[in-house]
C-alpha cells in the first residue's frame, strides 16, 4: 500500500478579500506516509486544513480521496474517511468514553442501540491508541488531556478513517506526553493511514515525518524527504525572501523605564521579567501559545496573576485589577477583536468611548455634543471609513475596526499600550496606517507593547523584541541584532 | 441590509467566508420590514386604538384612558427597572413575587403603628433587599439570572404568604393609600403621574449618563467591557438594585389602589413585565433596548387588555393572545439579533 496516493490535491486555489489563501496547491497525501507541513502564520496551513476537512470549498483545483472527489460537506467528508484532529479537544467532557467514541456513530437496529456491538466497536478503535485498559463508562472529562486527544483519534478511527489531519496536537500537550502521541501516530501510519502533520514545533517534524512540505503566501514551496532537510534550510524555507510592505520605523528618544515586571507568573505565563522605557516599541514574539496574549492580559489586570509584582512609574500595581491598572496607566487592547475588543451591535461613536465616560460627563450626564465631537475628531484622525459615526461598527471592516480601538486606547491617556496582534485580518493600506499611529504615540512618550502574528511586521517596528516558548522569555534582541531565522527558531526549538 | 451581509461574509481573521450566506434569508428580509421594532409596536398600538374606538363607544373617554394607564402603572413602573436588566443581558422572574413581599410587610409594620411613612420606607427597603440578593447572585457569585431570580420569586411568595398566615392586611393610612388610588387635576390618576415621573427618571439614567452607557455596553459585550475598563460587576449588581427600587414603588402603588396588601399582589406581573420590554424591542440577549418601546409595550398589553374586556371577550382567550404576542416579539428579537450577531456566531478557527 505505501505510495499509494489517497489524496491528491491538484491546483487547489482559495482567495479571499485581498488575501490569496491557496494558490495553486499540489500535493499527495501517500498511504503509510507521515506528511508534515511547515509554514508561518498565514502561509494558508489553516485554510488547507479547512479545505481538506470540508470546511471550505477551494474556489478552483480538486480534491480526491481514493480516486473520489472530496464532497462539499464536513461530515460526508468524514464519512468518506477524512477526519482531523484538532488543537483543541472537542470531545463532550460530560459524556463516557463509550458514547465519546462513538459520538453520531451508533449502531442501531430499528432505533434501538446495540449495546455489544457499539462497545466492541470501541474497544477495537481504543486498542489502537493504547487506551483498551479504560473502564468504558467512565466520563471523558476525568482523563488527562493526552488521553483526551487519544481518545479524538479513536473516534476518527471508529469512523474508519484512512486519513488523519494532525493541526498542531500537541499544543495543549504537557512535554512528557508528546513522546506517547508520535508513537501513537507511528503506529497509525504502520497500519495503512495516510497522515498529515501540521506543527509550529519543528523537533516534532523532524522527530515524526517522512516526507516535509513547506508552505508560504498560500502556495507550497519546497517538498523533500526528511532526511533531505535540516533545521536551518527548513526555517530559511519558511521565511519570505524579502519583506512584503514597508513599515514606519524612526530613531526615537527613550524616556525613563515606565513598566516593570518582576518574575510574573500567571496561567500561561511563567516568571516574566519585562522592562518598557517611555517611547520604545517592544515587541512580544512567540508561536501561539507561547504566552504572548496571557503575558499582556496579565499585565493589564484582566486576568490574576499567580505571583510576582508590575511597577509603572515606580508604584506597585494591585494584580488583577483592571481598574487599578487603568488608574496607573497601562492599558490592552485586545487580540480578538469581535470578541474582546468591541460591541459589534454598537455605533461607531459608543465604540469610541467605550469605558472613557470620564471625557463627555459633566456631574454624571453626558454632554452629546462633546460625545459627538470626540468621536468625529478620532474617526478623522485615524482615517476610519464609514458613512456616519452611528453605523454599527459590525459593518466596518477590521481594519477600520481597529484603527476604533487604537483610537480608543489612546484617548485613555495610558503610559503603556499594548496592543495584540492588532494588524490580525487587517490589509496591508490599514496596517501602515495603523504603524504610522503607533509610531506617533511612541514619540510622544508612551510605552508600546506590541504582538503580531508575522514576525517580520514586529522585527519591522520594534526597538526590541522579547522572545517567548512555553510560557517563558527566552530571549532579549535589540533592534541591531534582529536576525529573523534566529529569532524564529528560538521560538520554535526547546 | 447591504451592511449586514458585509459582518456576515467577514470572518475574525479579516477573511471571509463562503459567499453562501449573502443572499437574505426570509429572517432577514422580515427583520428588514421591521427594522425598528419600536415603530412597528407603535403602529400596531394606534392600529389597535382606531378599531377599537370604532368597535366600542366606551372606549376613547377619559375615564377609560384613565383607567388603562392607571391599570398599567404597576406593570409600567416595574418595566423600567426590568429593561436595565434586560439590556445586561439579564432577566428578573422576582419582580412579582417581590412586589408582594414588601407590600405585605410594609403593611404589617403600617399595622402596628409605624405611620404612612414608615411603611413606605419598609416597603421600599424588602423591595431593594431582594433586588440586592439577585444582584449578588448574579454579579458575584455568578449565577444565572434566570434560576437565581426564579428561586427568590418562590421564596419571596412563601414569606409573602407567611408573614400573616395568607390573610391580606387592611386599614392601610390614607396618606399611604393615596399614591395608588388618588387623583389631581380633574381626575388624573396619581399613579399615572409616578408611572411617568419614573420612565422620566430612567430614560434619563439610561440614556443620559455613564452609568447608562455602561449598562448598554455590559450587555452588548461584556469580555469587552470588562476590558475597555467598565465595571461590568457593579453594573451587573445595580441593575437588579434599580429593578428592586422599581419593584417598591409599584408595591406602594398596588397596595394603594388596592386599598390593602394581598398576599397574591403581584402575582404575575413578571409575565407581563417581561413581555412589554420584548415586545418593545428590547433584545432579550442584551445590549439593545429603549425606555421608549418599553412604554409602548406596556401600553399595547394595556390597551389590548382593556379592549378585549370591553368587547367581552373569553378571559381565557385574552391570556392565550397575550402569550401570543410575546411569542411574535421574541421571534423578532432572535431574528434580529442573528442577523447582527452572525459575524460573532460562525467563526473560522483560528491558524
Amino acid at each position: 500500500m505505501s505510495g499509494y496516493a489517497l489524496v491528491e490535491l491538484s491546483q487547489v486555489s482559495k482567495r479571499y478579500p485581498g488575501v490569496i489563501a491557496l494558490n495553486d496547491v499540489t500535493l499527495t497525501l501517500e498511504a503509510s506516509t507521515i506528511t508534515a507541513l511547515a509554514g508561518e502564520n498565514g502561509a494558508g496551513k489553516s485554510t488547507l486544513i479547512k479545505v481538506l476537512s470540508g470546511a471550505v470549498v477551494p474556489d478552483s483545483g480538486e480534491v480526491r480521496v481514493d480516486g473520489r472527489s472530496l464532497p462539499p460537506d464536513p461530515g460526508e467528508v468524514i464519512r468518506s474517511g477524512v477526519s482531523t484532529i484538532y488543537q483543541e479537544l472537542t470531545d463532550v467532557p460530560a459524556m463516557s468514553i463509550l458514547d465519546n467514541v462513538l459520538l453520531a456513530r451508533q449502531s442501531s437496529r430499528c432505533g434501538v442501540l446495540e449495546g455489544q456491538a457499539n462497545r466492541d466497536l470501541a474497544r477495537a478503535a481504543l486498542e489502537r491508541v493504547g487506551l483498551q485498559h479504560l473502564d468504558l463508562a467512565r466520563s471523558a472529562g476525568s482523563l488527562t488531556p493526552a488521553q483526551r486527544q487519544l481518545l479524538e483519534i479513536a473516534r476518527c478511527l471508529a469512523r474508519n478513517a484512512r486519513v488523519l489531519i494532525f493541526d498542531e496536537p500537541t499544543s495543549s500537550l504537557p512535554e512528557g506526553d508528546v513522546e506517547t502521541l508520535l508513537d501513537i501516530i507511528r503506529q497509525l501510519r504502520r497500519e495503512g493511514l495516510a497522515i498529515l502533520y501540521v506543527s509550529h514545533h519543528l523537533d516534532e517534524l523532524f522527530a515524526i515525518s517522512d516526507t516535509i512540505v513547506v508552505m508560504r503566501d498560500g502556495a507550497v514551496v519546497a517538498r523533500k524527504p526528511t532526511a533531505d532537510w535540516d533545521q536551518p534550510a527548513l526555517v530559511k524555507a519558511m521565511l519570505a525572501k524579502d519583506l512584503k510592505h514597508a513599515y514606519p520605523w524612526s530613531e526615537r528618544n527613550l524616556g525613563e523605564v515606565v513598566l516593570e515586571t518582576r518574575d510574573l507568573s500567571a496561567p500561561g505565563v511563567r516568571s516574566a521579567n519585562i522592562v518598557a522605557r517611555s517611547g520604545e516599541i517592544l515587541g512580544l514574539v512567540g508561536l501561539d501559545g507561547a504566552g504572548r496574549t496571557e503575558l499582556m492580559k496579565a499585565m493589564a489586570g484582566a486576568t490574576k496573576p499567580t505571583a510576582g509584582s508590575i511597577t509603572v512609574n515606580g508604584r506597585s500595581l494591585r494584580l488583577g485589577n483592571i481598574t487599578d491598572a487603568r488608574q496607573h496607566g497601562i492599558v490592552y487592547a485586545p487580540e480578538d477583536r469581535k470578541r474582546e475588543g468591541l460591541i459589534l451591535s454598537a455605533s461607531i461613536r459608543d465604540n469610541v468611548v467605550l469605558g472613557l465616560y470620564a471625557l463627555i460627563t459633566r456631574m454624571g450626564l453626558i454632554l452629546s455634543g462633546r460625545l459627538t465631537a470626540l468621536a468625529e475628531d478620532n474617526v478623522r484622525k485615524y482615517g476610519v471609513k464609514a458613512d456616519s459615526i452611528r453605523q454599527p461598527i459590525g459593518t466596518l471592516s477590521g481594519g477600520n475596526q481597529q484603527k476604533v480601538i487604537l483610537a480608543r486606547v489612546a484617548l485613555t491617556g495610558a503610559r503603556v499600550i499594548m496592543l495584540d496582534d492588532p494588524t490580525r485580518g487587517v490589509d496591508v493600506g490599514a496596517k501602515s496606517s495603523i504603524y504610522e499611529h503607533v509610531m506617533d504615540l511612541a514619540r510622544r512618550g508612551v510605552a508600546i507593547l506590541l504582538t503580531s502574528s508575522d514576525t517580520d511586521e514586529v522585527l519591522a517596528t520594534c526597538d526590541r523584541v522579547y522572545v517567548l516558548r512555553g510560557g517563558r522569555i527566552v530571549g532579549e534582541v535589540n533592534r541591531a541584532a534582529f536576525d529573523r531565522e534566529s529569532i524564529l527558531t528560538s521560538a520554535s526549538l526547546g | 441590509m447591504a451592511q449586514s451581509v458585509n459582518i456576515s461574509t467577514r470572518g475574525k481573521d479579516g477573511a471571509a467566508l463562503p459567499p453562501d450566506r449573502e443572499r437574505p434569508s426570509a429572517g432577514q428580509l422580515l427583520g428588514g420590514l421591521f427594522g425598528s421594532t419600536t415603530s412597528a409596536i407603535a403602529v400596531i398600538l394606534v392600529v389597535i386604538c382606531i378599531l377599537l374606538s370604532l368597535l366600542s363607544d366606551s372606549f376613547l373617554t377619559a375615564n377609560n384612558i384613565y383607567a388603562i394607564l392607571s391599570q398599567s402603572s404597576v406593570v409600567g413602573i416595574t418595566a423600567v427597572g426590568g429593561t436595565f436588566v434586560v439590556i445586561t443581558g439579564g432577566i428578573d422572574l422576582s419582580v412579582g413575587a417581590a412586589i408582594g413581599l414588601a407590600g405585605m410587610i410594609g403593611a404589617l409594620f403600617m399595622q402596628a403603628g409605624f405611620g404612612a411613612v414608615g411603611g413606605t420606607i419598609l416597603t421600599m427597603l424588602v423591595a431593594m433587599a431582594v433586588g440586592a440578593i439577585n444582584g449578588i447572585s448574579v454579579a458575584g457569585i455568578k449565577l444565572a439570572p434566570f434560576i437565581v431570580t426564579l428561586a427568590t420569586m418562590g421564596m419571596a411568595q412563601g414569606l409573602t404568604l407567611e408573614a400573616n398566615g395568607g390573610q391580606s392586611v387592611y386599614s392601610l393610612p390614607a396618606v399611604f393609600t393615596y399614591f395608588g388610588s388618588g387623583t389631581v387635576l380633574g381626575g388624573i390618576p396619581i399613579s399615572v403621574i409616578v408611572t411617568v415621573i419614573v420612565f422620566a427618571a430612567g430614560g434619563l439614567l439610561l440614556t443620559k449618563t455613564a452609568f447608562g452607557k455602561s449598562v448598554f455596553a455590559v450587555g452588548g459585550n461584556r469580555e469587552a467591557a470588562r476590558l475597555a475598563g467598565i465595571r461590568v460587576n457593579l453594573v451587573t449588581f445595580l441593575v437588579y438594585v434599580i429593578a428592586g427600587i422599581c419593584v417598591g414603588i409599584a408595591s406602594v402603588i398596588i397596595v394603594g389602589r388596592v386599598g390593602a396588601a394581598t398576599p397574591t399582589g403581584g402575582v404575575g406581573v413578571e409575565l407581563r413585565v417581561i413581555a412589554a420590554i420584548v415586545i418593545g424591542g428590547t433584545s432579550l440577549f442584551g445590549g439593545k433596548g429603549s425606555l421608549w418601546g418599553t412604554l409602548v409595550g406596556v401600553l399595547l398589553i394595556g390597551v389590548i387588555n382593556n379592549g378585549l374586556t370591553l368587547l367581552n371577550v373569553d378571559p381565557f382567550l385574552v391570556q392565550f393572545m397575550q402569550s401570543a404576542l410575546i411569542f411574535v416579539a421574541v421571534l423578532f428579537d432572535a431574528v434580529n439579533t442573528r442577523r447582527i450577531t452572525r459575524g460573532r456566531l460562525k467563526m473560522p478557527r483560528k491558524s
